[in-house]
């Protein structure tokens, strides 16, 4: 074996030779690469990537209109959960480098008590949201300050087909009959697709639910967590109960258990389904898309059991301002900027999305070029339900999707998960409560 | 072997004090840290500064379902995927040992899928499980069957993920039984042909006994790896569904990251810990009173 | 036998290269579709132009790889060196405490090293990152070299010793250059290990400029907004193999006997 080691007849002065040559060639360009030219003053942004495409042209006017203030919009990951999970390793590093972060409304309450987010209403004004569709407001201040500033209001929306019916269904009973109906008729495949996966998308739907037979997944109350959950009260039970049902009796495919937004999105737009729930992203998506379901598609709000009125879960994202930003005026001056109207027209007009001023929804030529926004307004003005508001939400989540998620891929009843999920909550919430005292 | 006392022991010490140095900070500090971290209240209800609170978080981890269905898994996952990593590995490692042309071929290519990261053939299996576009359920589908949801429930989710860390990982254990192979003298083998042995006779008498340290030092090895399991189950399955692929280093890693609760995440790193020593130990004494046997 | 093992071995990477050569309406439907072609470089053109690009990560991944080899074979080769001429309790010790180390999952240190970073203002640094790098290769790299000095003839130190050399001297010109096949083979298995390593990366750098590759594959493994990208992520994975692909297949025979040696010898 030796034998075979040394024809290569390498000398450690060519091995040492080598290792530094290629380390040189290396560094260099990297050290090169490495440096950003400094401007007046910069403002870094962290946003998911698909935000940075739709801002990119606005940006780049700000940046032209603006020679002493610039915006610099740093490229996050698509996903949402993965976007988390790269700001809180920055912040957690002490080394996030941006003064801005685009956020999901369910973050907020975590990040305000790690201590990473500052208060907006002393550059904002106390009023800064005073002009939004109340629905658009909730979710952004608490604990008596303005921690974010809603950049988008969506929410939980029902997509279904024109083609197939007159109207949506005003109640769970009456989609699932018209589902079985067309799916009788061989209209369609599948009834109703969703969010089924392991994520916190299946949370959106669950709230919806649950809150649509008549439960509520949080109780607000005293405490640090600020309150309890009730997720084996009979409306939560009922929630996932009919979840399971659309599963077994095959109103919804099997594989919505593996479905987030875009797998069901796309069964939906290839005409395989006869409703889809969604966010107001996937209007758009549907029409440039240019499948068979182009201009057969009708939004309208979610729905809930009889006799109970209901609304779609709040999925707004926002600007907060990080902790340790060494401009905080300039970074304000900028939220404004980002937040307000003008940018929010520009991107309803461009992109399709969801505004959360009031002016906005009374536009003539938005609601002209923009059909989706009366259902929206609708939908913010309903009352649309925001995920459990304590720190400790995103355990709280993570458990309840993976008893929601096990019900539909094993055996075993909507109860006995909803019980579990309810008792571990209830585990969670009282360990937390031990926290509090120090 | 004759001490050479070339250097003072002095010398010694010194010369091999950086890279000790170096250990203690990246492994025995941490350890001593998880486990201090894992009598307090550090999460994102203390504002993240630790707070003593006793045992605290031992208590909610032993009353934590999640905690025992995770230990479940993970040891599960051990168990079953080293061992079908040490029976194909052994097989792996005695097709590679028998010369032939292009052996040195031979053994690169079959080394590239340990060789590689683990996080992009996780991204790469991911694709092949797919439904209903992935090349598994295009097979089935020329087969005439239907497409097969390979990561949509526990079960076979589970059992896939396994398939491809045993993919990914009997290279390893085939490369350090093959040094073992490479150990027996061959005129031990030629010895035992002359007396008449059959190719199982000669693996049954000789091979595998004289096998036995590097069997014992892959199993070692790779049951630590496999309690650790990380990277494959976060990419792969991110743990689901339902929680079924789920690895105790993942949990623990949720805590930290996402949850913000350290206190709790140290208690799962300790916890593996203390599990991953326990089934070593236990593993190396059933090894040696093993190999200590045939020599009685 | 042979073409099965080679099947097993090279089938989910073929289908991989094969994903990232083909458009998306051939990878579905096995056909040539509304594009008019079968065959297509876009993928690699859509991951080489993606920002951050593609090849940022590569070259993060051989920043950080080319200083923890470097770094691994400075602290290595000595301690290699003392632990072999060191008798006794403490040369026991060392190695019980080396193999122990090699075993250990990395994954259990994030959470410790990630408040080490905080603390030393570590973050976000390529050539800091090589520090845990260094570590965590040090054991397998000194327990290879271990075994490689046990192989030198016994005689030829104290030879050269009896000449008037004295210990640096002796290391550099009369042992390492025996220990060059040796050294190649560590100091390519620890780039290996150091291109593949994910949690602690994951943990120590957050700006997306300065990912490394397997962190910045599972952040595009995490993505789910566009239909089907699976060429685009064979694309990035190909390209993510690539150099460690040449690297095995130029190595292999040092890779194979470095570490089937350190194994007999340690």
């Amino acid at each position: 074996m030796a034998g075979s080691g040394a024809r290569r007849r390498l000398t450690p002065g060519s091995v040492l030779a080598g290792l530094l040559l290629g380390l040189a060639l290396i560094l260099v360009p990297a050290a090169l690469l490495a440096r950003p030219v400094a401007a007046a003053t910069t403002v870094r942004v962290l946003m998911p990537s698909p935000f940075v495409d739709a801002t990119a042209a606005l940006v780049a006017g700000f940046n032209r209109d603006h020679p002493k203030l610039k915006v610099e919009v740093a490229r996050g990951p698509l996903d949402t959960e993965a976007m988390s999970d790269l700001a809180i390793g920055g912040l957690l590093l002490g080394d996030s480098g941006y003064d801005l972060l685009l956020m999901d409304v369910s973050w907020t309450a975590k990040y305000v008590a790690a201590g990473w987010l500052l208060p907006l209403e002393g550059l904002l004004g106390d009023d800064a949201l005073e002009a939004m569709v109340p629905g658009a407001r909730v979710g952004n201040a608490f604990g008596g300050h303005l921690w974010r500033m809603p950049l988008t209001g969506d929410t939980g929306l029902l997509y279904w087909r024109t083609d197939l019916m007159a109207a949506p269904p005003r109640s769970t009973q009456e989609l699932e009959a018209v589902a079985r109906r067309l799916q009788a008729e061989g209209k369609v495949r599948w009834g109703y697709v969703w969010q089924g996966r392991q994520y916190e998308g299946l949370s959106c739907v669950m709230l919806e639910m649950i809150h649509a037979f008549g439960g509520q997944w949080w109780q607000a109350g005293s405490g640090r967590a600020g309150g309890h959950t009730e997720l084996d009260s009979p409306g939560a039970i009922a929630a996932a109960d009919w979840l399971l049902h659309l599963v077994r009796t095959g109103v919804s495919p099997e594989a919505v258990a593996d479905f987030a937004e875009n797998e069901a999105l796309q069964l939906f737009a290839a005409g395989d389904a006869a409703f889809l729930r969604n966010w107001p992203y996937a209007w758009r998506e549907i029409e440039k898309g240019g499948g068979p379901v182009v201009g057969k598609v009708g939004v309208s709000t979610v729905v809930s059991a009889a006799g109970i009125s209901s609304g779609g879960t709040l999925g707004t994202w926002g600007l907060s301002l990080l902790a340790g930003s060494p401009h905080p005026q300039a970074a304000a001056e900028v939220i404004r900027w980002f937040t307000g109207p003008e940018t929010q027209k520009a991107l309803v007009l461009d992109q399709g999305y969801a505004p959360t001023w009031a002016a906005l929804y009374a536009d003539p030529e938005l609601q002209q070029k923009h059909p989706l926004l009366a259902v929206q307004r609708q939908a913010l003005e309903q009352g649309p339900l925001v995920r459990p508001l304590t720190p400790l939400y995103a355990q709280l989540s993570d458990l309840l999707q993976r008893q929601v998620n096990g019900l539909i891929t094993s055996e075993g009843s909507a109860a006995a998960a909803m019980g579990r999920a309810q008792t571990q909550s209830a585990v969670l919430l009282e360990s937390a409560a031990g926290q509090e005292h120090p | 072997m004759k001490e050479q006392r070339l250097n003072s022991s002095w010398v010694n010490s010194l010369l091999m004090l950086p890279a000790l140095v170096l250990l203690a900070i990246v492994f025995a500090w941490p350890l001593l840290d998880s486990a201090w971290l894992s009598t307090q209240a550090s999460s994102v209800l203390t504002g993240l500064t630790p707070l003593a609170n006793g045992g605290a978080n031992w208590q909610r981890l032993l009353g934590d379902a999640r905690f025992w269905q995770d230990a479940a898994v993970t040891l599960r996952f051990a168990g079953v995927s080293v061992a079908l990593e040490l029976v194909l590995g052994l097989a792996m490692a005695l097709l590679l040992h028998q010369p032939s042309r292009g052996r040195g071929w031979l053994r690169a290519l079959t080394l590239l899928p340990w060789a590689l990261p683990t996080t992009v053939l996780a991204l790469g299996w991911r694709w092949i499980y797919n439904d209903p576009y992935g090349p598994l359920n295009a097979i089935l589908r020329a087969c005439g069957a239907a497409p097969f949801g390979f990561l949509t429930t526990p079960a076979s989710t589970w059992l896939f993920t396994v398939l491809a860390d045993v993919w990914k990982t009997t290279p390893f254990v085939a490369l350090l039984l093959l040094a073992g192979l490479q150990s027996i003298p061959a005129e031990l083998e030629e010895s035992l042909v002359l007396e008449g042995a059959s190719p199982g006779q000669i693996l049954r008498r000789l091979t595998l006994p004289l096998l036995k340290p590097w069997i014992s030092l892959a199993l070692l090895f790779r049951l630590a790896q496999a309690l650790g399991v990380f990277d494959l189950v976060q990419v792969l399955t991110r743990g689901g569904p339902a929680g079924s692929t789920e690895s105790l280093a993942l949990y623990a890693y949720l805590n930290a990251m996402r949850f913000l609760d350290f206190g709790y995440s140290a208690t799962l790193v300790i916890a593996t810990f203390l599990l991953l020593v326990l089934l070593t130990a236990l593993g190396w004494l059933l090894l040696r009173r093993r190999a200590l046997e045939p020599s009685r | 036998m042979k073409g099965l093992l080679l099947l097993w071995s090279l089938a989910p990477l073929a289908w991989q290269l094969y994903t990232s050569l083909v458009t998306p309406e051939a990878l579905v439907s096995g056909s040539v579709g509304t594009s008019g072609s079968f065959w297509t470089l876009e993928n690699y053109r859509q991951v080489w132009l993606a920002d951050p690009p593609i090849w940022r990560y590569l070259l993060n991944s051989a920043v950080v790889g080319a200083a923890t080899t470097a770094l691994t074979l400075t602290l290595a080769v000595p301690c290699a060196y003392g632990l072999q001429r060191q008798g006794g309790r403490l040369r026991w010790l060392v190695t019980l405490a080396l193999l122990a180390t090699a075993i250990f999952p990395t994954v259990l240190l994030f959470l410790a090293l990630l408040q080490l970073a905080r603390a030393l203002g570590l973050a976000n640094n390529l050539l800091a990152l090589s520090l845990p790098y260094t570590a965590l290769c040090l054991p397998l790299a000194v327990l290879l070299l271990r075994a490689a000095f046990a192989d030198l003839p016994p005689d030829l130190e104290d030879a050269a010793r009896l000449e008037g050399m004295n210990l640096p001297r002796r290391l550099r010109h009369v042992l390492l250059p025996l220990l060059a096949p040796s050294l190649a083979s560590t100091a390519i298995l620890v780039f290996l290990f150091s291109w593949n390593e994910y949690p602690i990366a994951l943990t120590w750098i957050s700006r997306p400029e300065l990912l490394t590759l397997p962190p910045a594959i599972a952040r595009i493994a995490g993505s789910s907004l566009f239909t089907v990208p699976y060429g685009a992520f064979a694309a990035a994975t190909v390209l993510g193999s690539l150099p460690l692909l040449l690297l095995v297949l130029i190595f292999q025979r040092s890779i194979v006997s470095g570490l089937t040696q350190g194994a007999i010898k340690g």
